[in-house]
C-alpha cells in the first residue's frame, strides 16, 4: 500500500489499465471496502465463509474464468442486479460452489466498472486503495460500488426466503427476551434509580451545606487572636530599665521602660526581628534582645547594633487609657529609621 | 565542660562497634593489597593499623569511662579557642588552595586511604565528647557526616580522573574516556543499573528512617523561634549568607544569581577543550571558579552552619558547649557611619523632618555617596580594568557582552567573600545602608 502511494500518476493509470485487462488486482482494491456492508446484508452467510469470498484474492478462480463469468452474465441478463441474485443463491444449496461463485460478485462490479473507467475515478481508486484510513467524500466512488448490493440484498430477499428467515426472527428475539426481562428487572431499575435519585440528592444537599457552614467559618463571632488593643496595667507596674517579657507569647510584644535620647520612656517594641522576622529572645544578662536566626542584637532601645538587621525593631502605639492604665495598639507601628519614634503616640513619657 | 558521667559509657558501645568497622575496612583493604594488587608491604601496614583498631575498640567496648579512647582535654580546649569564623574561613580557603596545588599528591590511593583513616579516627575520638557527639549523632545532623565523607570521595574521584588525563594529554596521549569509549545502550544497561541503584536506595533511606526517626518538636509559634533556629540543611549556606547581608541581596539576588550563573555557563564558555572527559590543567579558570562557589562557598558554609553556628547564631568551638548566654561581641556600624562620623567626625547629613522629597532624597544621596562610589567602582570600573590587565586574553576570546556578564557574576560571588571578611576586619555592617526604602548592600 504504502510503496502504492509513491507511483506516479501515469504508474497508476498504466497500472489500473493493466488489471483493467486482467481484472483481478483493481476488483481486490475495490472490493475491499464494501465486504463489510456485503457481510452485513447477507446476515444469513456465516462470516468465515463471508470474508475471504470477499477478499476477492481468495477467487481460486482464474481471473479470465471471472471475467468470463462476468461477461457472459452481463451478455445474457444484461442487468448486472438480476445476474447477482442469481450468483448469490447459487452458493446456498451448494456450497462446494461458494468459492468459486461468490467472487463473481466484485468482479461483476468491477467489470461494470471498467465499462465506463476515466482517469478521475482510476486515480480516484488508487488513492483509495493505498489509503487504509477513513474515505473522504472525495473518495468515496467505492460507497457508491456499494450500496447497490446493500439494495440488491433487498431484492434478493424474495428469491432465498426461506433460510434467512428463521435467522432473522433470532435477532429480535433476544429483543423481546429484555422486553420480557423489563418487567423484573424494571424493579431492580426503578429501586437502583430511585436509591441513585436519594442518593445524590442527599450528596447535593449535604454538600450545599456544607459549603453554607464552610462560609459560616469566613465570619467568625469570635476572633481567635487577641485583640489588637489591649491594656497592660500601670505605670508603677514598669520600673525604670524593665523589659516587660510576660506578653510576648499572646501579643508579641515587649513593654519596655527604658531611656531613649536621654529621656525615660515607656514603649512598645513589635517582637519581629527586622532582619528576617525571627522572634529575638531579651538577655537579661546582656541588656541586649538577640536574634537566634543571624545574631541581629538590638539594644534595650530597639536600636540595632550588631549582626544583620538593617534597621531598629518597630514600636506599636502606646497610650494612657481613661481608666489610667497604659494600653498598646498593635494597629500601629512606629519606625525609628522614618523619624517616627518622635511621634507622642509611640510612647508614654515617665 | 558539660560531661555526664554516663554518657562515656552510652556511647561507648556505638563506639566499639565503629572502630571495629574500621578495624573490618582496613582488614579487608590489606587483603585486597596483598593478593590482588601484589603490595605485601603496604598489606601489613594496613593490618597493622586494623590490629592497633582493633585494641581501640576493645578499649572502648570494655565500657569503662576511664578507657574509652578521647582527646585529651588539653586539645579539646585549644581547639576550641583557636576556632572561629575568620580561621574557619581562612582554612577553608587555604585548604581548597594547599589541596588544588598539590593534587597529585592527594589523588594517590594510599594517600587518599591514609586522609579517609585519619578523618575516621579522629571523628571516632571527638565523639567520646559529649558536646561534639550532641552535634554530631543528632539525626538532622547524620546527613551532613555522610555529606563531608561522600563529597570528598566523589571529589577525589573526579580529580584523580582529571590528574591521569593531563598527564597523558601532557605525554600526547588521548585521555582516557576515549580509549574506552565503547557505547551501551540505554536498556537495558542504563536503566536496570537505574531500577536496582532505585531499589537499593530506597530500602536504605527506609532502614534510615527506621533507624534514626526525624525529631519532631513542639508547634510551630509565630511568637517564638527555637535557638539556635536553623534552616534545612542545604540552606544553611543560605542562612549563613544572611549574616553578612540584607536579606532581599542574600534571600533573593544572590540565590538567583546562582541560578542564573549556572544556566549562563555553557554560553560563557569559550574554551573548547575538556570535553566529555575529566581535566582540570585545561580548563584551569572553569574549574577553580567552579569549585570555589561550590566547595568554599557553598559546602564549608552549610557544615559551618550545621557544627559550628549555634545558639544565638553565635560560632561555637568543635567541644565547645552551646549555651544560649554566650556573649560575644559583634558590634558592627554602616559604612555612612564610619565615613562622617568616625572619619570626618561630623553627623549624618540628614534632612529636617518636612523638607520636601527632593531634599530628602538629596541628603540621602549624600550620605550615602561613600558606599554608592564604593560600589560604582565595584561593579562598573573593575570588569574594564580587569580586562586590560589580568582578563585580557579571557576578554579577546569572549568579546564585550559575554565578558561584561561574566566578570560582573564573578564579582557579585566575589562579593561574598569580601564581605565576610570586610565584617570582620572593620567591623562593616553594609556599604550602601538605605533603611527608609529597605535597599541595604
Amino acid at each position: 500500500m504504502a510503496d502504492k502511494k509513491k507511483m506516479s500518476v501515469a504508474e497508476i493509470l498504466a497500472a489500473a489499465r493493466s488489471a483493467d485487462g486482467n481484472g483481478e488486482k483493481p476488483a481486490a482494491a475495490e472490493a475491499s471496502p464494501p465486504p463489510e456492508p456485503v457481510a452485513e446484508a447477507q446476515a444469513e452467510t456465516p462470516p468465515p465463509a463471508a470474508k475471504p469470498a470477499a477478499s476477492a484474492g481468495g477467487g481460486r478462480p482464474s481471473v479470465s474464468e471471472i471475467l468470463a463469468m462476468a461477461r457472459a452474465k452481463k451478455a445474457a441478463g444484461g442487468d448486472a442486479e438480476a445476474a447477482k441474485p442469481a450468483a448469490k443463491a447459487a452458493p446456498k444449496p451448494a456450497p462446494a460452489a461458494k468459492a468459486a461463485a461468490k467472487p463473481a460478485a466484485p468482479a461483476v462490479a468491477a467489470g461494470k466498472k471498467g465499462v465506463q473507467r476515466d482517469t478521475a475515478s482510476i486515480l480516484a481508486a488508487a488513492r483509495a486503495a493505498s489509503k487504509p484510513g477513513p474515505v473522504s467524500k472525495a473518495e468515496a466512488p467505492p460507497r457508491p460500488a456499494a450500496k447497490p448490493k446493500s439494495t440488491t440484498a433487498a431484492a434478493k430477499a424474495p428469491p432465498r426466503p426461506v433460510p434467512p428467515k428463521p435467522t432473522k426472527p433470532t435477532k429480535p428475539q433476544p429483543a423481546a427476551k429484555k422486553v420480557a426481562e423489563e418487567d423484573r428487572r424494571g424493579f431492580l431499575q426503578i429501586a437502583t434509580g430511585s436509591f441513585l435519585a436519594v442518593g445524590f440528592t442527599a450528596l447535593s444537599v449535604t454538600g450545599g451545606l456544607f459549603s453554607l457552614g464552610l462560609a459560616r467559618f469566613f465570619f467568625p463571632n469570635v476572633l481567635a487572636e487577641p485583640p489588637s488593643k489591649f491594656k497592660v496595667g500601670f505605670k508603677d507596674g514598669f520600673p525604670a530599665g524593665k523589659v516587660e517579657t510576660k506578653y510576648v507569647a499572646q501579643y508579641g510584644v515587649w513593654v519596655v521602660n527604658g531611656d531613649f535620647q536621654g529621656e525615660q520612656q515607656i514603649y512598645a517594641l513589635k517582637t519581629v526581628c527586622t532582619h528576617l522576622g525571627c522572634t529575638p529572645s531579651w538577655l537579661e544578662a546582656e541588656q541586649k534582645f538577640k536574634c537566634p536566626c543571624h545574631g541581629s542584637g538590638f539594644y534595650k532601645d530597639g536600636i540595632n547594633f550588631e549582626g544583620p538587621a538593617p534597621r531598629p525593631l518597630e514600636r506599636y502605639a502606646i497610650r494612657i487609657a481613661d481608666d489610667g492604665q497604659i494600653e498598646v495598639d498593635k494597629s500601629r507601628t512606629f519606625q525609628e529609621e522614618l523619624g517616627q519614634w518622635a511621634d507622642p503616640q509611640s510612647y508614654v513619657s515617665v | 565542660m558539660h560531661a555526664s558521667p554516663f554518657f562515656l559509657s552510652d556511647v561507648a558501645g556505638f563506639l566499639g562497634g565503629y572502630y571495629a568497622f574500621i578495624a573490618a575496612m582496613n582488614g579487608v583493604f590489606a587483603f585486597l593489597l596483598w593478593r590482588k594488587y601484589g603490595q605485601p608491604g603496604w598489606a601489613i601496614t594496613w593490618s597493622a593499623f586494623a590490629a592497633a583498631m582493633m585494641v581501640l575498640a576493645s578499649l572502648a567496648l570494655s565500657g569503662a569511662p576511664s578507657l574509652v579512647p578521647a582527646l585529651p582535654d588539653s586539645v579539646r580546649n585549644v581547639v576550641n579557642a583557636l576556632s572561629g569564623p575568620v580561621l574557619y574561613s581562612l582554612g577553608t580557603v587555604a585548604l581548597f588552595t594547599v589541596l588544588f596545588i598539590f593534587r597529585k599528591f592527594f589523588v594517590q590511593s594510599m594517600v587518599a586511604w591514609t586522609i579517609l583513616n585519619a578523618a575516621l579516627v579522629l571523628m571516632g575520638l571527638s565523639m567520646a565528647d559529649q558536646n561534639f557527639a550532641a552535634i554530631v549523632m543528632k539525626p538532622d545532623n547524620v546527613p551532613i557526616v555522610g555529606l563531608v565523607f561522600l563529597l570528598a570521595f566523589f571529589t577525589w574521584v573526579a580529580t584523580k580522573q582529571a590528574v591521569v588525563n593531563d598527564e597523558r594529554i601532557a605525554r600526547g596521549e588521548p585521555p582516557m574516556e576515549k580509549l574506552n569509549d565503547e557505547k551501551v545502550l540505554v536498556w537495558p544497561d542504563l536503566v536496570y543499573t537505574e531500577l536496582i541503584c532505585m531499589v537499593a536506595v530506597a530500602a536504605f533511606l527506609l532502614l534510615w528512617a527506621i533507624c534514626l526517626p526525624a525529631p519532631l518538636e513542639e508547634p510551630a509559634s509565630s511568637v517564638k523561634t527555637p535557638n539556635p533556629s536553623k534552616a534545612p540543611w542545604y540552606f544553611l549556606g543560605l542562612q549563613e549568607m544572611l549574616v553578612y547581608f540584607d536579606p532581599w541581596y542574600a534571600g533573593v539576588v544572590l540565590p538567583s544569581l546562582v541560578v542564573f550563573g549556572l544556566m549562563a555557563m555553557p554560553y560563557l564558555d569559550f574554551n573548547k577543550k575538556g570535553n566529555g572527559y575529566y581535566s582540570i590543567a585545561e580548563r584551569k579558570f572553569a574549574y577553580l571558579s567552579y569549585q570555589f562557589g561550590f566547595l568554599v562557598l557553598w559546602i564549608t558554609l552549610i557544615i559551618l552552619g550545621t557544627f559550628l553556628r549555634g545558639p544565638n547564631w553565635n560560632f561555637y568551638g568543635p567541644f565547645e558547649y552551646w549555651t544560649p548566654y554566650k556573649v560575644e561581641v559583634l558590634n558592627n556600624v554602616d559604612l555612612n557611619q564610619m565615613f562622617w562620623v568616625q572619619w570626618l567626625d561630623m553627623p549624618l547629613p540628614r534632612a529636617a523632618a518636612d523638607a520636601p522629597w527632593y531634599s530628602q532624597l538629596g541628603h540621602i544621596l549624600l550620605r550615602e555617596s561613600p558606599g554608592l562610589v564604593v560600589l560604582g567602582l565595584y561593579l562598573v570600573a573593575l570588569p574594564p580594568l580587569l580586562a586590560v590587565t589580568i582578563f585580557r586574553g579571557m576578554f579577546a576570546k569572549m568579546g564585550f557582552i559575554r565578558y561584561l556578564i561574566m566578570s560582573n557574576l564573578m564579582l557579585l560571588m566575589l562579593s561574598l567573600p569580601l564581605k565576610m571578611a570586610l565584617r570582620w576586619t572593620m567591623n562593616l555592617k553594609y556599604i550602601v545602608s538605605i533603611p527608609e526604602i529597605s535597599l541595604n548592600f
